[in-house]
C-alpha cells in the first residue's frame, strides 16, 4: 500500500485528523477510522445510494469520492443530521430493513431544504439515486411527506413534532393489536446507530477474502498458497481441505463445502481464503495464490443438464453415490383423475411458460465477523436469516460442541431468502478466527453476492388447464423442469413448492405435476421470497387469463366461480381453515374500477389480475425433530420492564415489533416498556429461522403462550391481593383494574412485583410453537403443507408503447389476506415491499449467464433494481378473514403478497396489447417482437 | 469493498499545475468528479500511480463572452451536471445535463468529465476477477473484442448524455497541454475506437466548453433510451435541434451517442433544409436515422431493438420540435 497520507476533514461540523492510504474513499474513512457507522456501503461504486452523505449540502456518493478531495469540504453525515426527518421516517413505517435509510435520509434532507413542500413526483426524481430493495419506496415518500408538513407546520422548528401518522388504534377488544406499534430497533436503523455486521470490528480485527473459480466448471488439480503466505500482513490461508465435512441446508442433502475440494461447480465458486492485516492485502494475497485448473465443459442451460451424455456437475453424492445425470431431486404426485378432466374439459389452454432466474439483491451484502475465546468458544456475528442452523453447522464444521458456538444476529440489512441458509464467509471466517487467534471479518464484495446468489431458480413450465363452459376447472397438469445452480440449497423443498403450492386459492378438483431439478454449472439458486411458487403461480394465472378469453368469460368471474371454501381441503390434502380470497378479488376489482375501464381502455393500455395463495410457515421443519420450532421466553423486571427472549430474525420485517405488541396485548405493559432481544444463540431460545412467511404464525403462536402465562400470573397475585376473582380484573395499557369499579387499579410494573412477591423467585415464563402435522398422508405431504394460508390479489395497470415495446407499470391495486393484521402498518409495508418485488421480476429482473458461465451484469448498476422513479404507485389493502388457529386470527404477509404481481402484469398486456408474454422478464426487446410478430411483419431478434 | 491499491494523490490548485504534475508522472490520471474514474479504479481496470485531484483546479460556472462566431456561453469544464442543468437556454444541453444517472451523480459529476466518459462495453466495466475469467478483451489485457469477435477494434460505446447535446449546439472544447491551450469542436474530439477515443494527447486538460449562443426560435430536445427512470447510462442519447422558417428548417442537427466509440452528428440532413418538415419528411430523416446508426452489443441491450427504436424516437423528437416551433 502507498504511504498514510494525513488527512483533515470537517465531518459534521467537527475537525477530524486521520491517517490513511491516499487511496481510501471518503466512505472507507467515515465508516472505519472515524467510526462514523450511520453510512452504509451496499455497492460500492456508485449503483446504489446507500453511502450517500452530503458534501457542502449537497447529496454525493461517498463510495466515489476520495477522501483526499474530500478535504476543504464540510461533510454532513446522517450522525450530523436533524432528527426530524428520521423521526417522520419512524412514524411512517418508511424503514423495513434500515440499511438504505440513512443514505435515504440524506437526499430527502437535501430535498426539503431547498423545496418545502415537494409532491411526489419530485419526492420520487429527489431519491432517484437511493435504491431500496424492502418498502417499494411507498411509505419512503410518505415519510417525506409527514416531515415535510411538519416543517411547514412548526414553523421549520423539527423540535416541535406532531402527532405520528400512524395513529391507527388498535382493533376493538384490543390493547395493542390491530394498531400501531413503533419498531423497537426502528430509529435506531434509521439514524445508523445500531449495528449491522459490517459495523462490528472488535480489536485486533483482521480481514478475510475468499478467491474463487473464474471457471464454470473445472477440476481443482492444485493449490500452490506460498506466495500469498509469504506476503507481509497475511496471517493464515485456508483451502477446501481444511474444512471437509459437507453440508447443506436441508440434511438429506448435503452437497457442498465452505471450499471446493476436488471441482469448481461455477463462476465465482470459492477455493481458498485468506485472513490479513488489512483487506487491501487479503486481496493481494489472493491474486497470488495459484490454481491449477483442469477445464471442464460446462453445463449452461435445462436442455444440456437433461441430454444422456450431458457432463455431470456432480460426479457423485454426498454418500459416495454416483449420480447418474445431473437431475438432482424429482417430485411427481398425482390427485384424481386428471386425463378425464383434461378430455372432457369444453376448453383447455396447453402452453409453456418459462420463469427466468432472478436474485434477491438486499442493499447490505453478506458479511460475518468471527471470534474465538482461548477456552475453546467461537462467537460469530453475521448477517444471517437463520442463526439456529449457522449454530449448529459451525459445531459440525469446526468440531466442536453445540454449547461452546454462538452466533449472534446484529441488525440485518433485509434477506428475501438470500441469507437464510449457511455461506462460505461464516465458515471460513470462523476457521481463519481459529487459525489466527485473532477476530476476522468477511463481508462480500456486492459482485460475491450475485454469486453466492440463492435465488429463483429459472423454471420452464408446461401447463396444462380444462373447464367446462361455464368456466368450472376439471383439470391442471403441470410439467417443470427446475434450473438448480451447482448445489442443491433447499431444491428438495424448490422441487415440492414448484407443484404443491398451486392448489387453491382457485380449486383444482384434479391435479398432476412432475417437477425436476438440475444440477447446472452456475450460481447455486435457492428460496427468494416466495420460494419455488411463484413461477407456477406466473403459468398458472396466465393460463387461466387464457382460458377466460376462450370461454368468452370475465377473468375475475372464473375465479369466483372456482374460488376454494374456507374450512376445506385443497386437492393435495392441504387443510385451509380461512380464505378471505373473495373479498380480495371484491377489493381490487372496485378500487381498480375493473368493472367499468376492463376492455374498455385505449389500445397500448390494460389492466390484468392474478391471484396467489401462500404458506404461513409449514409443517415440514427442515431439521426433523419433535422439539418445538419456535421458543419464546418473558423475563419480567422489577424496574417495570418485560424483556422477550426469542431466536426469531428481525430481517426488516418488522418480527421485533411483533413481539412486542403481543406483550402489551396480553399484559397491558406499554410497548416502549417492553425490550425484545433476539437473534443470538446463547440467550434466546431457538426459533428456525426467518423464511417460508413462519414468523408470525408460529413465533407470534409461543409469544402469545408466554404472555398468557404472565398475565395469568399477574391477576392471579391481583386477585389474591384484592380478594377478588381473577374473572373480574381486566388488562388495560399501564394498569390493570376492576371490571366493577374501574377506579380501582394498579399499575402494570406493580401487578408484576406482586407476581415475582408471590413467586419467591423471577418472574417469567415461556412459549412454544410445536409443529402440528398437517398436510396430506402421502410422501411429501407435509412439505408445503401450511396450517394456515394467505390469499393475494392483484391488479395491475399497464401502458405499453407499441412502437418501442416499453412498458410502464403505472399501478398495481393489490388485496392481501393475512388474517389479522397485527399491525397494520407493518403488514402495508410487506405487502408494498413484495408487489414492488414481483414487479420488478416481471419488467426488469434476470439472473443471466454467457457461454462461459460468466454472469453478465453482477452489480448493482447492470441487475436492474427498480428506482424510484419507475416503480408504480402501490395500493395496498389489508383482507382480515380471521384465521382461526393464527395469533390473534393472522397469517403470513411477507411473500404471498408478491407472486400475483408477474402474471397480473402478462395479463394486463394482453389487455392493452393483445400479447401473451410467457416468458420473463418482459423486456421491451421481447414485447416488440411479439407485437411485430403478431402484425406479421419480421421482427428483430429479441434477448 | 473494491479497494484501490498503489496510487499517490496530489490536489492541483490550477489547470496549469495540474498539467505540469501530469508531466511528472507517466502514469497519472486526473480526477474530477470520481464517478466514472473510481468504479474503473475499484475495477482495476486502471492503476494508475498518481491520481491529480482537478476538481478544485478547474473553472466552474457559465458566462457569456464573445467568441468568433459571435456570442457564445463559456462553461467552466468543472461546472457540475446539476449545475449544468440550471443553466437558462442552451436547449438541449441542461436538458441533458438533467438525465445524468442520479441526483448524487449530478452533484459529483463534471462537464468535463462527462465529455471525458470513458467509452463502455459490458466486457470492459467488470471487476478484474471477472475479466480474467473472461479471458480479458482487446482493450483490457486480451487480444479480442468479444463484441465483434475480431481483434480488430474496440467498439465501447461512449455513453454521455451531454455529448450529442454539445454537437447539435456546435460546442468546442477549449483544451490546456504542456504546450499550451488549443481549442477543437467536440465533433472532432473524437475516434472510432474505443481503446484510445479521444484525440487529446498524455496529460491534456479540457478547461472549457464554449457553446454558441443559439439563435432565436432555435428548438431542440434531448431523449434518453434507459431501461430504468434513473442511475442508467443511456442505450442511446438522442439530441436533435432545428431552427424553422415557418414550417420549413433551415438548419438540422440530429446526434445519437451510446452506440459507438465515437459520437457523431447524422450527415445527409441538409437536403431537408427549406422543405416544410411534413410526417413524410419527418419519416425519412428517421429512417435515415436508422440505416445510419449501428448500435453494438457492448451494452447490455439488443442492437436491433435499439436501432429501431432510435428511429422512433427520431421521429418524435422531430414532431415535438416541429410543434414547439409552430407555438
Amino acid at each position: 500500500m502507498a504511504d498514510p497520507i494525513l488527512l483533515t476533514l470537517r465531518v459534521n461540523g467537527q475537525t477530524q485528523t486521520v491517517a490513511a492510504p491516499p487511496a481510501w474513499t471518503l466512505l472507507e474513512v467515515l465508516r472505519y477510522k472515524l467510526r462514523l457507522i450511520g453510512t452504509k456501503q451496499g455497492c460500492d461504486k456508485g449503483d446504489c445510494g446507500a453511502c450517500t452523505v452530503l458534501q457542502d449540502g449537497q447529496p454525493v456518493l461517498s463510495c466515489c469520492v476520495l477522501a483526499a478531495t474530500a478535504q476543504d469540504s464540510e461533510i454532513t453525515t446522517i450522525e450530523g443530521l436533524p432528527l426530524d426527518l428520521p423521526r417522520a421516517f419512524d412514524d411512517a413505517g418508511a424503514m423495513q430493513c434500515g440499511f438504505c435509510q440513512p443514505g435515504m435520509i440524506v437526499s430527502a434532507h437535501a430535498l426539503l431544504e431547498h423545496q418545502a413542500e415537494p409532491d411526489d413526483g419530485q419526492i420520487r426524481q429527489a431519491l432517484a439515486g437511493n435504491l431500496c430493495r424492502c418498502t417499494g419506496y411507498t411509505k419512503i415518500i410518505d415519510g417525506v411527506r409527514l416531515a415535510s408538513a411538519r416543517r411547514v407546520a412548526q414553523g421549520a422548528d423539527p423540535a416541535r413534532l406532531g402527532p405520528g401518522v400512524s395513529a391507527t388504534r388498535p382493533s376493538p377488544g384490543h390493547l395493542a393489536v390491530g394498531g400501531f406499534t413503533r419498531k423497537p430497533d426502528g430509529l435506531g436503523k434509521v439514524l445508523g446507530t445500531i449495528p449491522y455486521a459490517d459495523d462490528l470490528s472488535p480489536p485486533g480485527m483482521l480481514h478475510g477474502r475468499i478467491l474463487r473459480s473464474p471457471f464454470a466448471h473445472a477440476r481443482i488439480k492444485g493449490i500452490d498458497v506460498s506466495a500469498a503466505r509469504a506476503l507481509p500482513g497475511v496471517r493464515a490461508i485456508m483451502v477446501g481441505t481444511d474444512l471437509p465435512t459437507t453440508y447443506g441446508v436441508i440434511p438429506w442433502t448435503p452437497d457442498e463445502n465452505a471450499l471446493c475440494i476436488d471441482k469448481v461447480r461455477y463462476v465465482g465458486d470459492g477455493v481458498a481464503a485468506v485472513a490479513a492485516d488489512d483487506e487491501e492485502t487479503a486481496i493481494r494475497a489472493c491474486d497470488l495464490i495459484r490454481v491449477d485448473y483442469e477445464v471442464l465443459p460446462a453445463v449452461l442451460d435445462l436442455d444440456t443438464a437433461e441430454s444422456p451424455d450431458a457432463p455431470l456437475v456432480h460426479e457423485q453424492d454426498w454418500k459416495g453415490r454416483p449420480w447418474k445425470d445431473n437431475c438432482c431431486k424429482e417430485v411427481a404426485l398425482s390427485f384424481g383423475e386428471v386425463d378425464e378432466g383434461l378430455a372432457r374439459a369444453d376448453a383447455a389452454v396447453d402452453e409453456t411458460w418459462f420463469f427466468e432466474g432472478t436474485t434477491h439483491a438486499a442493499i447490505e451484502p453478506h458479511c460475518a465477523v468471527a471470534e474465538w475465546a482461548p477456552q475453546g468458544r467461537i462467537t460469530v456475528w453475521s448477517a444471517t436469516q437463520v442463526p439456529h442452523y449457522l449454530h449448529r453447522e459451525l459445531a459440525v464444521q469446526l468440531q466442536v460442541p453445540e454449547s461452546r458456538v454462538r452466533v449472534i444476529k446484529p441488525a440485518v440489512g433485509a434477506g428475501f431468502g438470500g441469507k437464510s441458509e449457511v455461506f462460505d464467509l461464516e465458515l471460513c471466517s470462523a476457521w481463519l478466527a481459529r487459525a489466527t487467534g485473532r477476530p476476522v471479518k468477511i463481508l462480500y464484495t456486492r459482485e460475491e453476492v450475485f454469486y453466492a446468489h440463492r435465488g429463483r431458480h429459472p423454471m420452464e413450465m408446461r401447463m396444462q388447464v380444462g373447464a367446462m363452459a361455464d368456466g368450472t376447472l376439471t383439470a391442471v397438469d403441470d410439467q417443470v423442469r427446475i434450473d438448480g445452480g451447482a448445489y442443491h440449497s433447499f431444491g428438495m423443498v424448490t422441487t415440492y413448492y414448484a407443484g404443491q403450492l398451486l392448489t387453491g386459492p382457485v380449486h383444482l378438483p384434479t391435479y398432476r405435476f412432475r417437477a425436476r431439478r438440475f444440477y447446472t454449472n452456475k450460481p447455486c439458486c435457492g428460496p427468494k421470497r416466495g420460494h419455488g411458487s411463484v413461477q407456477p403461480r406466473f403459468a398458472l394465472e396466465c393460463a387461466l387469463d387464457e382460458l377466460s378469453e376462450k370461454l368468452g368469460l370475465d377473468p375475475i368471474e372464473l375465479r369466483r366461480k372456482n374460488a376454494l371454501v374456507p374450512g376445506t381441503e385443497t386437492v393435495n390434502g392441504m387443510a385451509v381453515p380461512s380464505m378471505g380470497f373473495l373479498a380480495c378479488l371484491d377489493a381490487v376489482e372496485s378500487a381498480s374500477g375493473w368493472k367499468e375501464r376492463r376492455g374498455k381502455l385505449p389500445f397500448g393500455r390494460g389492466l390484468g389480475i392474478a391471484c396467489s395463495m401462500y404458506i404461513s410457515g409449514t409443517a415440514y421443519p427442515i431439521q426433523p425433530s419433535k422439539l418445538p420450532q419456535s421458543g419464546v421466553q418473558l423475563q419480567a423486571d422489577r424496574s417495570g420492564r418485560i424483556t422477550v427472549l426469542c431466536g426469531a430474525s428481525d430481517i426488516g420485517q418488522g418480527s421485533d415489533a411483533m413481539l412486542a405488541t403481543i406483550v402489551t396485548e396480553e399484559t397491558g405493559l406499554p410497548p416502549d416498556d417492553v425490550l425484545v432481544l433476539t437473534g443470538d444463540t446463547a440467550l434466546t431460545p431457538v426459533d428456525l429461522g426467518s423464511y417460508s412467511s413462519r414468523v408470525t404464525y408460529m413465533v407470534g403462536l409461543a409469544a402469545q403462550e408466554a404472555a398468557r402465562d404472565m398475565r395469568v400470573q399477574m391477576l392471579a397475585a391481583l386477585a389474591r391481593r384484592w380478594e377478588v376473582s381473577a374473572d373480574d380484573l381486566e388488562v388495560a395499557v399501564g394498569h390493570v383494574f376492576l371490571r366493577s369499579e374501574p377506579g380501582r387499579s394498579m399499575a402494570t410494573r406493580d401487578v408484576l412485583q406482586l407476581a415475582e412477591e408471590d413467586l419467591g423467585r423471577p418472574l417469567g415464563t415461556s412459549g412454544g410453537y410445536r409443529t402440528r402435522a398437517v398436510g396430506g398422508s402421502y410422501r411429501g405431504g407435509a412439505i408445503g403443507a401450511s396450517p394456515a394460508y394467505s390469499a393475494t390479489a392483484h391488479i395491475a395497470e399497464v401502458v405499453v408503447d407499441p412502437e418501442t415495446g416499453m412498458v410502464e407499470v403505472v399501478k398495481v391495486w393489490v388485496a392481501h389476506d393475512c388474517g389479522k393484521a397485527i399491525n397494520p402498518q407493518l403488514v402495508e409495508g410487506q405487502i408494498e415491499g413484495s408487489v414492488y418485488m414481483g414487479v420488478a421480476e416481471a419488467v426488469l429482473e434476470a439472473q443471466l449467464y454467457d457461454s462461459r458461465g460468466l454472469h453478465l451484469g453482477p452489480s448493482l448498476l447492470d441487475y436492474g433494481l427498480p428506482t424510484s422513479v419507475e416503480t408504480p404507485e402501490i395500493l395496498a389493502r389489508i383482507v382480515e378473514s380471521m384465521d382461526p388457529g393464527g395469533p390473534y386470527g393472522a397469517k403470513e404477509a411477507g411473500e404471498g403478497p408478491l407472486h400475483p404481481a408477474i402474471p397480473a402484469i402478462s395479463n394486463a398486456i394482453h389487455d392493452a396489447v393483445g400479447i401473451r408474454m410467457r416468458r420473463t422478464p418482459f423486456s421491451p426487446e421481447r414485447i416488440l417482437a411479439a407485437l411485430q410478430a403478431q402484425a406479421g411483419a419480421r421482427a428483430p431478434a429479441a434477448r | 469493498m473494491l479497494r484501490m491499491d498503489g496510487f499517490r494523490y496530489a490536489h492541483a490548485s490550477s489547470p496549469e499545475e495540474a498539467v505540469a504534475l501530469f508531466q511528472s508522472e507517466p502514469q497519472a490520471r486526473y480526477l474530477a468528479g470520481g464517478t466514472d474514474l473510481l468504479p474503473d479504479l475499484k475495477h482495476r481496470i486502471l492503476s494508475p500511480a498518481l491520481v491529480i485531484g482537478i476538481a478544485r483546479a478547474l473553472p466552474r460556472g457559465a458566462r457569456e463572452v464573445d467568441g468568433p462566431g459571435g456570442p457564445e456561453w463559456e462553461i467552466g469544464a468543472g461546472t457540475r451536471l446539476a449545475e449544468v442543468a440550471a443553466l437558462p437556454g442552451l436547449a438541449p444541453l441542461p436538458q441533458a445535463a438533467s438525465r445524468v444517472a442520479s441526483p448524487q451523480i449530478r452533484n459529483m459529476g463534471t462537464l468535463g468529465g462527462n465529455i471525458m466518459l470513458s467509452p463502455r462495453c459490458r466486457y470492459y466495466n467488470q471487476s478484474q476477477e471477472w475479466r480474467t475469467a473472461l479471458g480479458g478483451c482487446l482493450r483490457a489485457i486480451g487480444d479480442i473484442c468479444h463484441v465483434t469477435n475480431s481483434p480488430k477494434t474496440c467498439v465501447a460505446a461512449q455513453s454521455s448524455d451531454t455529448v450529442p447535446a454539445l454537437l447539435v449546439l456546435g460546442a468546442r472544447v477549449r483544451l490546456l497541454g504542456p504546450q499550451g491551450s488549443r481549442e477543437l469542436p467536440v465533433a472532432d474530439l473524437y475516434r472510432f475506437d474505443g481503446m484510445d477515443h479521444l484525440v487529446l494527447s498524455q496529460g491534456e486538460l479540457l478547461t472549457h466548453v464554449l457553446v454558441p449562443v443559439p439563435p432565436v426560435g432555435a428548438v431542440a430536445r434531448y431523449d434518453k433510451l434507459q431501461r430504468r427512470g434513473s442511475i442508467d447510462f443511456p442505450l442511446l442519447s438522442i439530441a436533435t435541434w432545428a431552427t424553422f422558417q415557418g414550417d420549413a428548417p433551415d438548419a438540422l442537427r440530429i446526434a445519437v451517442g451510446a452506440v459507438s466509440p465515437q459520437p457523431k452528428l447524422i450527415p445527409g440532413l441538409d437536403p431537408f433544409l427549406g422543405q416544410p418538415l411534413d410526417d413524410e419528411r419527418i419519416e425519412q430523416i428517421a429512417e435515415l436515422v436508422f440505416k445510419r446508426v449501428r448500435p453494438q452489443a457492448a451494452l447490455m441491450g439488443d442492437p436491433a431493438w435499439r436501432r429501431s427504436v432510435a428511429r422512433v424516437t427520431v421521429r418524435r423528437a422531430l414532431q415535438a420540435l416541429r410543434e414547439e416551433a409552430a407555438a
